[in-house]
C-alpha cells in the first residue's frame, strides 16, 4: 500500500475524473469514440514505455518528438512506394534504433549528459527534417490504413498491441536480468558495475530500445490516417516525460513501474477530451495539465516530508 | 582578475567590431545603377506547405523578372522572430521586403524602421498596420474569408444548427481576425446557427483529428466542423469519416487541394476554400519589383504583373481575386 | 621550475573552455565578416545584441541554477505570463509602464519563489517542478488572454526605449551588461557563488559544511523569476506587443547557451563570461548564416543543426581536456 502510494493516488485521481464524466457527460463512454481515443493514444503509450526505461536508468531523452517525425516520414515514404507493411515497420523501427544508437553512443560511450545530448539531437533532427520535407504531407496507398483490417479491428489491434507491450515490458523489467539491470544502473551505476553489470552497455541498450519503440509508435500512428504529417510528434517528449513522472517514475533513477506510467498517461490523456465533454473553454487546458503534474509530485513530496518528521 | 579581463575583452570586442565601422553603407544594393534588385520574401512560418507553394510562385516570378530573391522566415512560433528577420534584412541591405505578417502591431514597428531606411515594404497574405507598408497583396480580406467560410457553412447546414471551429493555436493572429469576423457574420446573418467551441490543433493534423473526434462525441447535434488552418482540414475530415458521420457532419475549411482531394471526392469534406496560392507569391514579387522600379506608385489603379497580366488595385490593396471554393466537381483541375 | 609552471598556466588558460569558445566566436566573426553581406556594421551588431537580450538575460540566471545542479524549464513560459500581465496592467489597468514594470518584477519574484518552495521545501526534483510550471505559467497566460487578446497600446516613450540606443549601443545592451555584471559579481566575487558551486558538487557535503542549502538554492530560482519578468518587459518594448505566446521555447535556448558556455549540466562548474560567450556564439551563428546570400534560404535550418553539433562538440571538448589532464597527472606520477 505504502509502496504504491503514488500509483494509487494517480489511479484515484483518474477514477474521480472518470466518475465526474459519468455523472456530467455520460456520452463520454460511447464505445466507438472511446475506442478511437484509446487508439489515438496508443503510440504515445509505446513512447512512454521507452521513456520510462530511460528515466529509470537515470537518463532522459527529449529528442523523441523529432525522432518520431523522422521515423514517420521514412515510414510514409516507403509506404508510398507500395512496400509491404512489414518492410515499412522494420525500416521505421530500424531508423528509430539508429537515431537512438546515436544518442546512446554519445551518452553511454562518451559519458556525456543525456539532457544536453538529446537537446542537441532534438534540434538537429527537427531542422534536418524541415530541410528535407518542408512540411509536405505524404499520401499513403489505400491498403495501408488500419493495416488492411476494418477500422474497429485496426483500432482494437493497435490498443491491444500497446497494452501488450506495457505488460511485456513490465514483466521483463521485473523478471528478466536485463530489466533488473536497468533498475540497478539507475539507482547506482558504480554499485551495479561492481555487481558485474555493464552500465554503459545497459544505458546504450536502453537508448537503442527507446529509438526502436519510437519507430514502432510512428508506424502505429501513420496507420490511423491516410496521410503522414511530418510535424506530428511535436511536444511528444513532454507528454511522455509527464506521463512517466505523474505515474511515479523517479527522475533520480532506479524507481518506477510501467503500470503507474500507464495510469499516468491515461490521466493526462483524459484531461483534454474531458474538458471538451464538460464544455470547458479550451484555453484552460495547459494550466490544468500543469496543475495535475504539480499536484502529483507535491502529494509525494508532502508525504515524504511528513515521513521524515 | 584574468576572468574579469576576459569578460571585458569579450564585450569590448563586440562593441569594437560594431563601433569602429559605423561608416559602412548599410544599403549597398541601392535601387538604381542597373544592379539586380534584391527582394526579401518572408512567410509566417517555414515548413508549411501553404507557404512553400507561395514561395514556388515567388521563385518563378523572380526568374521571369530577373531579380534576386531571399527567402527566410521563422521556424517556430516565436512571435519576435519576424521582427528580427526584418531588422536583419534592413542591415543586410535589400531593396524590397515582402512579408506575410503574423503579428499586426508587432511587425509594423520593424517595417516602419525599414521604410525609414528607404527600403520599400509590401505585405501579402495578411497585412500589417497600413502606414507600415506601401501595398498589401490581398488574396482576400479577413472579412472576405470569414464571410465565405460562414456563408458556405450556413449553406451546408441549411442555415441552422451547431458548428465548431478548429484553429492552429489560440494565439495565431490572422486566425483570430477570421474568428472575429466569423462571429460578426454569424450574429448578423445566421441567428439560428451556434458556434459551440473553438479548439486549437497546434498546426498538427493528428491533433486536429483527435480534437474533432472529441467534439463529435461531446456535441451529438454538431452539424458542421470548420477548420481554419490547413493541416486541420484533412484531420477533421478523417475524424468525421472514422466516426461514421460522413454527410451527417459537414466539413469545410481553408486548405490545400492536394491534401484534401481524397476526402472531397469521397464526400467527407464538402468544400475547401483557398485562393491560387502560387499566384499570390508570383503577384507579390511582381508588385515588389514594380514598386522598386517606380512603375507602381501610390494612387495607381492597375499595374502589369508579368504573366498574370493587368491587376486591379483598390486603394493600396492589390487584389488577387476572390477566394475559390474547391468542390468535388472542380478539385481535379488544381494540383497544388 | 617557475618558468615551466608559468608555461603550464598559459597552456591551461588557452585550453580552457572559455578561451576555445572565444576563439570560436572570433573565428565566426571573421568568417562572416569576410563572406557575409554587411556583417560587421554598427547596425547589425546592434541587432545581434538587441535580438539576443532576452535569451541572454535568461541564460545569465539559468547559469546559477544549473551551477547548483538544478534546471528551470519554466522561464520561457514565465516570460509569456509576465508580458501578458504587464500588457494588461498598462492597457486596461491604466498603470504607467514604470509602475506596471515594478509590479511585474514582483510577480516574477513570486513565481520564482513558487518554484523555489516546491524544490527546496518539498525537496522535489527541479526538472519536474519546472516542467509543471512550464505548463502552468503558459496556461495561465492563455487563460488570462483567452488566447486571443493582444496588448499593444503602450506609451510611445516605452516603445522608443525598446528600439532606441544609448551611446551607440541598443538600450538593451546596457541592461544586459548591468545584469551580467551583477551575476558575475554574485558568482565570482562573493561567497554565494562559491556556495552555489559547493551545492552543485555535493549538496549533502555543502549541508554538513554548514551552508544554508535551501536558502541559497531558493535564491537562484527567485533571481531567475525576477530576471524573466525583466526580460518580459524588454521583450514587450522591443516587439511592441504582449501576447500569450511570448518567449515560447526560450528555456531551451537559454540552457543551450549555458551549456555551450562550459557550465556542467550536473552542476558545480561554470562561469558567467562563458555563458555570455555561449549566447554570443549562437547569436552570431544564426545572424551570420542568414547573411551569406547563397545559403540564406536555408540558413535558419542550418544554424539549428550547427547549434546542435556545437553543443555536442562543446561537451566532447570538455571530456577531451579532462582526459588530457588525467593523462598528464598519470605521467606526472610516473615521472
Amino acid at each position: 500500500m505504502k509502496r504504491y502510494f503514488r500509483e494509487l493516488s494517480v489511479a484515484a485521481a483518474l477514477f474521480a475524473l472518470l466518475a465526474g464524466l459519468a455523472l456530467f457527460a455520460p456520452n463520454f463512454y460511447e464505445p466507438a469514440p472511446l475506442l478511437s481515443r484509446f487508439a489515438a493514444q496508443a503510440p504515445a503509450l509505446v513512447v512512454a514505455i521507452g521513456m520510462t526505461l530511460v528515466i529509470i536508468s537515470r537518463q532522459i531523452d527529449i529528442s523523441v518528438g523529432s525522432q518520431f517525425g523522422v521515423c514517420a516520414v521514412v515510414a510514409g515514404t516507403l509506404a508510398a512506394m507500395k512496400l509491404p507493411l512489414v518492410v515499412v515497420l522494420l525500416a521505421s523501427v530500424g531508423t528509430g534504433a539508429i537515431l537512438g544508437a546515436f544518442n546512446g553512443v554519445l551518452i553511454a560511450g562518451l559519458g556525456l549528459p543525456s539532457i544536453v545530448v538529446t537537446l542537441a539531437t532534438m534540434v538537429t533532427w527537427q531542422e534536418a527534417l524541415r530541410l528535407g520535407q518542408q512540411g509536405r504531407f505524404i499520401n499513403l496507398p489505400p491498403g495501408m490504413q488500419w493495416m488492411g483490417l476494418s477500422q474497429v479491428g485496426g483500432q482494437r489491434a493497435l490498443v491491444a498491441l500497446a497494452v501488450l507491450m506495457v505488460a511485456a515490458f513490465a514483466w521483463a523489467l521485473k523478471n528478466l536480468a536485463a530489466g533488473r539491470h536497468v533498475y540497478a544502473v539507475g539507482s547506482d551505476a558504480e554499485a551495479a558495475r561492481l555487481a558485474g553489470i555493464h552500465p554503459k552497455g545497459t544505458t546504450f541498450g536502453v537508448f537503442v530500445l527507446m529509438g526502436g519503440l519510437v519507430g514502432l509508435a510512428a508506424v502505429m500512428n501513420i496507420v490511423q490516417s491516410p496521410q503522414v504529417d511530418p510535424n506530428a510528434g511535436g511536444g511528444l517528449e513532454l507528454k511522455a516525460i509527464a506521463a512517466a513522472v505523474v505515474g511515479g517514475v523517479a527522475v533520480s533513477g532506479g524507481r518506477g513501474n510501467l503500470w503507474g506510467v500507464f495510469v499516468g498517461l491515461l490521466l493526462l490523456a483524459t484531461i483534454n477530451p474531458a474538458l471538451t465533454y464538460l464544455h470547458v473553454e479550451a484555453y484552460w487546458e495547459k494550466a490544468i495539465q500543469g496543475l495535475v503534474i504539480l499536484l502529483a509530485v507535491v502529494a509525494d513530496g508532502l508525504r515524504s516530508r511528513r515521513g521524515k518528521r | 582578475m584574468r576572468k574579469l579581463f576576459l569578460l571585458i575583452t569579450t564585450l569590448g570586442l563586440i562593441m569594437a567590431t560594431g563601433c569602429n565601422k559605423p561608416s559602412e553603407s548599410t544599403n549597398t544594393a541601392g535601387s538604381g545603377g542597373g544592379k539586380k534588385l534584391t527582394i526579401a520574401f518572408m512567410p509566417k512560418s517555414k515548413g508549411n506547405q501553404y507557404f512553400i507553394t507561395c514561395k514556388n510562385g515567388a521563385v518563378k516570378a523572380a526568374a521571369d523578372l530577373g531579380i534576386d530573391l531571399l527567402f527566410d522566415g521563422p521556424t517556430n512560433t516565436d512571435p519576435a522572430k519576424q521582427n528580427e528577420i526584418v531588422e536583419n534584412w534592413i542591415t543586410l541591405g535589400v531593396d524590397v521586403i515582402a512579408v506575410a505578417c503574423e503579428n499586426k502591431e508587432g511587425i509594423s514597428t520593424a517595417l516602419r524602421k525599414a521604410q525609414a531606411k528607404g527600403i520599400k515594404v509590401i505585405t501579402f497574405d495578411s497585412d500589417s498596420m497600413p502606414d507600415a507598408r506601401s501595398f498589401f497583396v490581398n488574396q482576400a480580406t479577413a472579412t472576405g474569408i470569414a464571410n465565405v467560410l460562414m456563408d458556405t457553412a450556413a449553406q451546408l447546414c441549411g442555415g441552422e444548427g451547431e458548428f465548431a471551429i478548429i484553429t492552429a493555436t489560440l494565439t495565431a493572429n490572422n486566425m483570430n481576425e477570421w474568428r472575429k469576423n466569423i462571429d460578426l457574420r454569424l450574429k448578423e446573418k445566421y441567428p439560428k446557427m451556434k458556434l459551440v467551441e473553438t479548439k486549437p490543433c497546434d498546426d498538427q493534423k493528428d491533433k486536429a483529428q483527435q480534437e474533432t473526434a472529441n467534439l463529435l462525441g461531446a456535441y451529438p447535434n454538431l452539424k458542421c466542423v470548420m477548420a481554419i488552418c490547413s493541416p486541420a482540414v484533412p484531420g477533421a475530415a478523417e475524424a468525421v469519416k472514422q466516426a461514421g458521420k460522413v454527410g451527417k457532419v459537414k466539413v469545410l475549411g481553408l486548405g490545400l487541394p492536394s491534401e484534401n482531394r481524397a476526402y472531397v471526392k469521397d464526400g467527407v469534406t464538402q468544400a475547401v476554400i483557398l485562393w491560387k496560392v502560387e499566384d499570390l507569391g508570383y503577384l507579390t514579387i511582381a508588385a515588389a519589383t514594380a514598386l522598386a522600379k517606380g512603375e507602381l506608385k501610390p494612387g495607381a489603379t492597375t499595374f502589369k504583373a508579368g504573366k498574370l497580366g493587368e491587376i486591379q488595385l483598390q486603394g493600396s490593396d492589390i487584389v488577387l481575386g476572390q477566394p475559390f471554393v474547391f468542390t468535388k466537381e472542380n478539385i481535379d483541375q488544381f494540383d497544388f | 621550475m617557475s618558468s615551466s609552471s608559468k608555461l603550464n598556466g598559459w597552456k591551461s588558460a588557452l585550453l580552457r573552455h572559455e578561451s576555445v569558445l572565444l576563439f570560436l566566436v572570433l573565428l565566426e566573426a571573421f568568417y562572416f565578416n569576410a563572406v557575409g553581406r554587411n556583417f560587421a556594421t554598427a547596425d547589425n551588431v546592434g541587432n545581434i545584441i538587441r535580438h539576443s537580450t532576452e535569451i541572454g538575460l535568461l541564460a545569465l540566471v539559468m547559469m546559477p541554477i544549473i551551477l547548483t545542479g538544478g534546471i528551470d524549464l519554466s522561464v520561457g513560459s514565465l516570460l509569456g505570463l509576465c508580458a501578458v500581465l504587464f500588457g494588461k496592467m498598462c492597457q486596461e489597468g491604466g498603470f504607467s509602464p514604470l509602475v506596471a514594470g515594478g509590479i511585474t518584477l514582483c510577480i516574477g519574484a513570486a513565481a520564482g519563489g513558487f518554484n523555489a518552495t516546491l524544490i527546496t521545501w518539498l525537496r522535489l526534483p527541479p526538472l519536474i517542478v519546472t516542467l509543471g510550471t512550464y505548463s502552468l505559467f503558459r496556461g495561465l497566460a492563455e487563460a488570462i488572454t483567452k488566447g486571443t487578446a493582444t496588448y499593444s497600446k503602450f506609451p510611445q516613450a516605452f516603445l522608443d526605449f525598446g528600439n532606441g540606443a544609448l551611446l551607440g549601443l541598443p538600450n538593451q545592451a546596457w541592461i544586459l551588461l548591468a545584469v551580467a555584471m551583477g551575476v558575475w559579481l554574485l558568482i565570482h566575487q562573493t561567497t554565494f557563488g562559491r556556495s552555489f558551486r559547493a551545492i552543485g558538487f555535493a549538496p549533502e557535503g555543502a549541508r554538513y559544511a554548514g551552508l544554508p542549502v535551501e536558502r541559497r538554492v531558493a535564491m537562484a530560482y527567485v533571481l531567475a523569476g525576477i530576471v524573466a519578468a525583466l526580460a518580459a518587459i524588454l521583450f514587450t518594448a522591443r516587439v511592441t506587443q504582449a501576447r500569450a505566446d511570448a518567449g515560447i521555447g526560450y528555456e531551451l535556448l537559454a540552457v543551450t547557451a549555458v551549456v555551450l558556455g562550459g557550465t556542467s549540466i550536473f552542476g558545480g562548474t561554470g562561469t558567467v563570461h562563458g555563458t555570455l560567450l555561449g549566447v554570443v556564439a549562437v547569436a552570431i551563428l544564426s545572424n551570420g548564416l542568414s547573411r551569406i546570400l547563397s545559403i540564406s534560404n536555408v540558413s535558419r535550418e542550418l544554424s539549428g543543426m550547427l547549434t546542435g553539433a556545437l553543443l555536442v562538440l562543446a561537451l566532447a571538448s570538455g571530456l577531451l581536456s579532462k582526459y588530457i589532464a588525467a593523462w598528464r597527472a598519470r605521467r606526472g606520477v610516473a615521472g
